[in-house]
Order: C-alpha cells, then structure tokens, then sequence
C-alpha cells in the first residue's frame, strides 16, 4: 500500500493547505488567498478521487467491507459539495465548514482502517452504491446548510441586535446567501435523502429479508427522514425562510451526526464499523 | 541644505468658512507662476473648498515669509487678517503634513477618499507648469506611496460614515446584491431622497414614492425614474417591496407590526429592511421582532456611523505612525542630496559590485595563488573607482558653479539606483504620453 501512502499524504498536505489558506483568506479578507484555497481543494479533490477509484478497482472484494472507505467517501462528497455551493454563489465561506470535515474524516479513515463493516457477503452493488452515495452527499448538503444555518444565525442576531458589523469582514456572505444554501441544500438534499433511504430498505429486503428490522439506525434516520420531510415541505410549500429552517436543519444534522459517530461505533447494529 | 521646504496653508480647523472663502486660489497656475517668478525654486498648490495648501521649496535667502506676502496680496487682503488662520510646516514637518493630507488623516472626515484625487489633480498641473521638480516631484510620488499603503494596511476607509451609506451598506448585508431589489419611500423628506439616490445608484431595480400628497409623490418619481404610489394603497404595494425607507412627518406609526403579519406571509418570508429616519418614528418597533423583517430607525443608523467612526480613529493612530515612518525615511533621502553623501554612497556601490564579481570570477578560477587574487583585487575596484571619477568630478564642479546641485546629484543617485527604489512599471508613462501627444 506504500503506492496509496503517499498518495494518501499528499491528498492531506492538499486539504490542509486549503482549510489554511481559506481560514487566513477569510480572516484577512484577502481574495486572492481564498482562490489558492480553492487550488489547493482542487489537487486535493482529484486526488481522492483517483484515490477511491483505485481502491475500488485494486481491492474490490475487501474495500467496500473496510470501514475506513466509508469515511473517505463521505470527506470527499463535502468537498463535492462545497465546490457545487461555490459554482452556485461563488463565495468561499462554506469552505470553512467544508474543508475541516473533509479533512477530519479522511484522517479518521486513514486511523480506522482496522475497522470492519459487517457487510453480508452477497452485495447487491447498485442498491449498496446507491445507499450511500446518496446519502452521504445529502449528508454533505446537511452539513453545508447546518454551517450556513449557523452563520445565519449568528449575523442575524448582529443585524435584530444593531451590533457593530463593521467588525466583520466586508466579503461575509450576505443573509440571502446563507438562506440560499438552506434552500438548495434542502432542495437537493432531501430527494437524495430519501433516495438512499430507499436503496437502503429494498437492499435490506434483499439481503435480510426484510426490510426494516428495528436496527437502531434505521429508527433514527427515520427520525431523521421525517424532519428533514417537515423541513422540505415548509420550505417548499409554505415557504419557511430564514431563521427556523436555519435551526431546524441544525437540528436534522446534529442528529445526523450523533447517529454516524454514536451508533455506528457504539451500537450494535448491522450498520457498525466494529470489527 | 541650501534649500527650505515650507507647506502653508489653511483648513477646516484652522479658518472659518468666511476667510476659507476670501483666501482660496482662484486661479492655482497663475498663483503658482507668480510664487516662482519671485524667486521659488518649486512650487505646487492645491485649493478644494476645506483646504489651500501650498507647497513650495525656497531658496536660503526668501522664506515663508514671502509666501505670505504674496498670497496675501493675490487675494486683495492683508498677512495680518490671514497668517493667524493658517499653519506653517518647515522641512520635515511639511512632509510629514502633506503625507497627512494625502491619508486624508487632516481631513473633516478621516478617511474619504476625494482629497488624494485632488492632490493628484495639483500635482500633475504643477508638473505640466513646471513647478514640481526634484523634490516636490519625489515628495508626491512619495506621498501617495504613503497613502496607498494606509489604505492597504488600516481599514481606515472601509466602512460608512454617513446616515444614507450606513443604510445602505446594512442592505447589502441582509439582501446581499441589490440589483433585483425594489425600494419605496414613504414621505418625500431630503434624507430619504439621499439615501433613495444611494440605494438606486447600488443597483437597487425600482423605487416607489408613497407621500400624502400625491403631486409631490409623482414630482419625486420623476426626478428619480420610479413610480408613485398612492398613500392609501401602501400596503398592497408593501408586499411587493425589499427595502422602505420612512420619513413622514406623521405625529403615530404609519406601519404597524399586526399589519406586517399579513404583508410578510403573502411574501412568503422574503426578507424586509425597513429604514425608519422620521422623529417621532413612522413604524412601530415591534416590527424589528418579526422574523425576517429588519428595522433600523435613526438613532441606531447614528450609532452605526458613530462606532464607525471611532474607529477609524483607532485606525488613525496605526496610519499616523506609518506617515512617521515614511516621514523619516523621506527626510534621509533629503540630507544625502548633499554631495558628500552621495559620493560615498557612489564608491560603495562600485566597492560592492567589484567584491562580487570578484567573488565569482576567484570561484572560477578554483585555487590561485595569493599574489594574482592581489592583482585581481586590485584590478576589479581601480576599474569601479576610474568609471566613476568622471561623474564625480562633474558632480563637485556643478556644485561649485551653481551652489545647488540637488538636480544632478538626486539624477546620479537615480542613474545609479542608490536608494534602491521599487521602481513601478508605469513611472515614465506620464512622460512618454507628454513626448507623444498623439498616442
């Protein structure tokens, strides 16, 4: 594996390199650092992504039972996103949310790769591809709009407050644009969702025979699938802006969160990492 | 130093508006003409409505004195009516005033940009009119180093200090791009139709006009290419609107929070600015506790341009000791215009040229005896010190005939690069296009 050991250490100097250089272009209010930024997660993005392919061409049979694969996957559907958020509203702010998960969880998968994913031997691969690919980048678009979420709340507080805003910088997004992502992350992110949701429940059909069987994660992204519902149907229909989807995605992505690191390590569950 | 630099002048601080008036420059070239003809060595001016600032380098026998007596009688009144208005800076303290001015540090607002634009403005006509010449010349180019590097390195210039700016920069932080956003003013006072000119000329797509009196209304509307709406109609036309700046003179709230209910859901949430700057205010606090619906009334748009503005003090302090440092620096480049200076300054360059080809010419060689890296040695500086003897004894021989030779020697010290400027792409546009007029 040295072959993906160095591949894997210039994937980090790429994603960390970036997260630098966004945080200090952000701090400094400097453009040009920011456009560096978006180098730097370019390199590292193409990368990984040659990176997962050769994992999945080379070891086909064991890589998609390796937990750490799964962890790699979901850092890299982040920068995906992130890159989609920029194309939409060209401003690298949502690269601070971005780049530090990314580059967390693809540490994580390089330290995880002892972990094992209790996959039945018989994977029916478009159900299981389509589960997580899916879901994972809804969960990417979660995370996006949670970070957004937050700034929103954060500078409209500022703005209800009449606090100084001269603090900030001058290229902090606007409200409009943090409610955006909210918007098209939930747009986006919800169809997924229940997309991968889906693949997952007619998967366990095959591989179980049947298709919920009261794992705890299947009852908590229920959960999960019935918010972010909620969410998208005020969104959409009634037409919720600002501040409470602003929390309620919060809200979707923190559970979201507690399910992924809680359950799937600590759980026991079909869906745990442990070995 | 043969020479004095004075800057005289008068400002905001110093004069009232009455003798700001009387004594302003009417005519700048002939005023700068005139001060050369009675014996100036350089001369620049600059006359704005806040400020005269006059820029001259004197020769030892005439002082500011003169000056005074000039402009005095140029502007048909008396040195003792205007000398107790201005100020006088000599030498380094006059640069270190017109790198003040040029910071837009001695301006009535700290900060805004137009006084570096006018200075700009003086500084090429004295050029054209053959006033600015070896030291005027490289205290501007210097001076607006200066002010560029303020700019880049202390937010001194980076956010509102008036009422209407502040508005509308708190716009563009809730709706971001105002291109795609419509305003309406209700009441047709001034203040509104400044901040109405601000928000149309960020690109804001449409401005309505709701006033009581309809006439006025359209009056306004079509001064400013918007439409007016009928008082009683506002709220059917509220829903369709971003951003409402208020400012009638209504003795109770005109918009009031119950009634924005109904307005905010048939916007479906879209956000709101409302922009109150009436006394007593024309919309009901309550309206700021809505979600999505912001109001800033006048004192909270105040207390944003005064934090502004403290501020920029802050930032004033950090510019003051850059334009002391660059003061410092100016004032060294001033004393080696003397010749001794510069002399040695000449050898030393032609010292560390030949060190360093000898240096590379030894590492050639490989191992030579001591008595040829003697030779070589020798060789490399007598060739320095023999290039340079001429141009050094025309230096000493002009200063001898002329008394002033700060022309030669700042052009030797040019030729030579002994200060080790930056030198930017473009400095010898200006002329080229002078040469050329046809390009």
């Amino acid at each position: 594996m040295t072959l993906f050991e160095i591949f894997q250490y210039i994937i980090i100097a790429f994603y960390v390199s970036g997260m630098a250089f966004f945080f200090v272009g952000t701090l400094k209010n400097n453009k040009m650092l920011g456009k560096l930024g978006n180098l730097a997660a370019i390199g590292g993005f193409a990368l990984h992504t040659l990176d997962l392919l050769l994992a999945v061409l080379l070891y086909k049979g064991t890589v998609l039972s390796g937990g750490y694969f799964y962890f790699s996957l979901l850092g890299w559907s982040f920068i995906l996103v992130y890159f989609g958020l920029w194309w939409k509203v060209r401003s690298t702010f949502f690269a601070l949310t971005a780049s530090p998960l990314a580059l967390l969880l693809f540490i994580i998968s390089l330290a995880a790769q002892s972990l094992k994913v209790t996959l039945p031997a018989h994977l029916a691969g478009l159900f299981i591809g389509l589960h997580i690919g899916t879901i994972f980048v809804s969960i990417a678009l979660m995370a996006m709009a949670a970070g957004a979420g937050i700034a929103f709340l954060y500078l409209n507080n500022k703005i209800k407050t009449k606090a100084n805003l001269s603090a900030m910088g001058k290229d902090m997004p606007s409200l409009n644009t943090f409610d955006n992502v909210n918007h098209w992350s939930i747009l986006i992110g919800f169809p997924l969702y229940t997309l991968g949701l889906a693949a997952g429940f007619l998967w366990a059909r095959g591989a179980f025979s049947k298709m919920f069987s009261w794992d705890p994660k299947e009852v908590v992204t229920l959960v999960v699938w019935f918010l972010f519902a909620f969410l998208f149907h005020q969104r959409l229909i009634v037409g919720w802006r600002g501040k409470k989807p602003a929390i309620l995605v919060i809200i979707v992505f923190v559970i979201t969160m507690i399910s992924l690191w809680g359950i799937n390590f600590f759980v026991p569950t079909h869906h745990s990492f442990k070995a | 130093m043969d020479h004095n630099i004075y800057l005289i002048g008068l400002n905001h601080r110093s004069a009232g508006v009455d003798v700001r008036e009387r004594y302003a420059l009417t005519n700048v070239e002939e005023f700068e003409d005139g001060l050369l003809e009675i014996g100036m060595r350089e001369v620049m001016a600059l006359s704005t409505c806040n400020r005269v600032e006059i820029l001259v380098v004197c020769p030892p026998d005439m002082s500011d004195s003169d000056v005074f007596k000039y402009w005095a009688q140029r502007c048909c009144g008396s040195v003792s009516e205007l000398e107790p208005n201005t100020y006088c800076h000599k030498n380094l303290k006059a640069v270190k005033h017109l790198f003040r001015v040029a910071c837009s540090l001695d301006s009535m607002i700290v900060g805004e940009p137009q006084i570096l634009g006018q200075l700009k403005d003086s500084y090429r006509n004295a050029v054209e009119a053959g006033g600015a010449r070896v030291i005027i010349n490289r205290m501007l180019h210097k001076a607006f180093f200066v002010a560029k590097r303020v700019r880049t390195e202390t937010s001194i210039a980076s956010s509102a200090v008036s009422i209407s700016y502040a508005a509308v920069e708190l716009a563009k932080k809730i709706f971001g791009e105002l291109s795609g956003q419509r305003a309406m003013l209700i009441g047709a006072g001034e203040m509104a139709e400044l901040a109405a000119t601000h928000l149309l000329s960020s690109g804001v797509e449409k401005i309505s006009i709701a006033n009581r009196t309809f006439s006025r209304a359209e009056e306004l509307a079509k001064t400013m290419g918007g439409e007016a709406v009928p008082f009683e109609k506002l709220y059917d036309h509220l829903s369709e609107t971003d951003i409402i700046i208020s400012s009638t003179g209504a003795p109770h709230a005109v918009i009031k929070a119950r009634d924005m209910k109904q307005v905010i859901k048939k916007r479906k949430f879209r956000p709101m600015f409302f922009i109150d700057i009436a006394v007593p205010r024309d919309i009901d606090p309550d309206v700021n506790g809505l979600d999505n619906v912001y109001l800033y009334d006048i004192d909270d748009l105040k207390d944003v341009v005064e934090e502004n503005r403290s501020q920029r003090e802050d930032e004033a302090v950090k510019a003051n000791s850059i334009v002391e440092f660059e003061t410092l620096s100016f004032g060294n480049w001033i004393n080696s215009l003397d010749l001794q200076p510069t002399i040695v300054d000449l050898f030393n360059r032609s010292e560390s040229v030949a060190q360093k080809e000898l240096a590379k010419t030894l590492k050639r060689l490989g191992d030579v005896d001591p008595k040829t890296h003697k030779a070589l040695e020798t060789m490399a500086m007598s060739i320095g010190k023999k290039l340079l003897h001429e141009p050094v004894a025309f230096l000493k021989r002009r200063t001898e005939e002329e008394g002033n030779a700060d022309r030669f020697v700042d052009l030797a010290r040019r030729m030579f690069n002994l200060d080790n400027d930056i030198i930017p792409p473009d400095a010898h546009c200006a002329r080229k296009r002078k040469n050329n007029p046809e390009d």
